[in-house]
């Protein structure tokens, strides 16, 4: 079935078509002048044909000089004997099957080139990817192809990070930007709700976890930072805020996330960087760090 | 968009097409046009006699270029155009199917898209079982198979 696919993705292409149907056409032309005396031996072949069995034999003749080297797929069935035995039987049972098959009404999907596939693929949403990838084998190939979900990627999260070459490949990789981007929006969810129970969890429990807020203060290790939150939580009166521009890196045991949190509109917005490592399955922030941004425009290298 | 842009073309020239099974169509440039494969075609000068599409059949091609028709007429609206789209392809599978093949081969981004986005709606918000049902897809997994991809999906859709 690859050679097929292969074969028609050839003869789909353009230069090809033209190749082929100027020659097809001076071919045509010939056949006028010379009157069918060259040409008496097509005829018995193409008694094979099938699905063109009502076919003069002008459109047979352009098929079958088309043929010699290259292969045609339908027209396959009629001009056998002129291509390599392999090649021709090989595409000629793609199609007979193609025909075969839909008309018994099997799947349509998997029936179709590998081009159509991707690109009908890339109108899916993660869930209806994984979904698909879940139905058969060929659906799983197709629906877990590394570069629909490097689209997919740069589609929902960022269109950063385009030379990276994740180690499991981009589904993996986009399965883990999602479950960090998850834990980021859960971060916050701590805060709006002043939750110091949540947040005591939220946090890995060693010495090296730092936190920054906003204010300006440092705060050094697990006990101490979760008294600033404490802290915080009892002398702010519930705040809402916005969170935006969430970009998330994420490496084996390790991922760092940047974003912009908008308080209200007098005070500008705050740049947040938040870094995690995972132990035990589980993500635990151990870095939090967030100022107020003095100048409006962003540097970009 | 695509419609007489070539020089030496003057509006009321027409190519002729010859479908696989041998129906004969005729269609103005301006029309044809629409597929990439013509465009070159008519731009190279290369369209003289009835031009061969041994991998399109007539039904097929018919629909194809009652779509084109539609799509190079330039007194017609943007929401005639969605809404004549919707009925248009909103069609069978095996039809689907023929188009999908056909806009692809011929090089027609426009209609390849709509064709493309309705089996991507075909597929949303549909369980694996759904999906197999509507596709007529076989389940070829081994249970040791079932359970990688059970695995695999987890994030996505819980356990």
């Amino acid at each position: 079935m690859e050679i097929a696919s292969t074969l028609i993705t050839v003869v789909s292409s353009q230069p090809f078509l033209v190749a082929s149907t100027v020659t097809a056409l001076s071919l045509l032309f010939a056949r006028f002048a010379v009157r069918s005396v060259r040409f008496p031996n097509l005829k018995t072949p193409q008694s094979d044909g099938r699905d063109s069995a009502a076919s003069p034999k002008k459109v047979c003749n352009c098929v079958c000089s088309c043929n010699s080297g290259l292969v045609a797929p339908d027209s396959a069935t009629t001009g056998a004997p002129y291509v390599n035995g392999g090649t021709a039987q090989m595409v000629e049972k793609a199609s007979s099957v193609a025909v075969a098959d839909r008309l018994s009404g099997a799947s349509m999907m998997e029936q179709l080139v590998p081009e159509i596939t991707t690109h009908a693929l890339s109108y899916l949403d993660y869930p209806s990817l994984c979904r698909l990838s879940m139905t058969n084998s060929l659906m799983r190939k197709a629906a877990n192809d590394d570069n629909a979900w490097k689209a997919l990627y740069h589609k929902d999260f960022t269109l950063e990070q385009d030379s990276v070459t994740p180690a499991n490949g981009w589904k993996a990789y986009y399965a883990a930007t999602r479950a960090i981007v998850r834990n980021n929006a859960e971060f916050f969810n701590i805060i709006k709700e002043r939750s110091v129970a949540a947040m005591s969890h939220f946090w890995l429990n060693a010495d090296y976890v730092k936190c920054v807020h906003a204010s300006g203060e440092l705060f050094s290790g697990y006990n101490a930072v979760i008294q600033s939150w404490q802290l915080a939580f009892n002398w702010e009166h519930g705040v809402n805020f916005q969170v935006r521009d969430v970009r998330a890196r994420v490496l084996t045991d390790m991922a760092w996330v940047t974003m912009k949190t908008i308080v209200d509109i007098d005070a500008g917005p705050f740049n947040v960087t938040n870094v995690f490592e995972l132990h035990n399955g589980r993500w635990y922030m151990v870095h939090h760090h967030s100022s107020m941004e003095v100048d409006a425009q962003i540097v970009h290298a | 968009m695509s419609s007489s842009s070539s020089p030496m073309q003057s509006t009321g020239r027409k190519l002729k097409l010859k479908s696989k099974d041998d129906e004969t169509f005729e269609v103005e440039e301006a029309v044809a046009v629409k597929s990439q494969i013509f465009k070159y075609m008519v731009e190279d000068g290369v369209s003289n006699g009835p031009i061969p599409l041994p991998n399109v059949n007539g039904k097929t091609l018919a629909r194809v270029l009652q779509w084109c028709q539609k799509h190079a007429d330039p007194t017609i609206t943007e929401d005639e155009l969605n809404k004549y789209d919707a009925g248009f392809i909103d069609v069978d599978q095996a039809v689907l199917y023929d188009l999908l093949m056909a806009a692809n081969y011929l090089n027609i981004e426009e209609l390849l898209k709509l064709a493309c986005m309705r089996v991507a709606d075909m597929i949303k918000g549909k369980s694996p079982d759904e999906i197999r049902r509507t596709f007529n897809i076989k389940n070829d997994f081994t249970p040791e198979e079932e359970e990688e991809v059970r695995k695999e999906n987890a994030w996505a859709l819980g356990p």
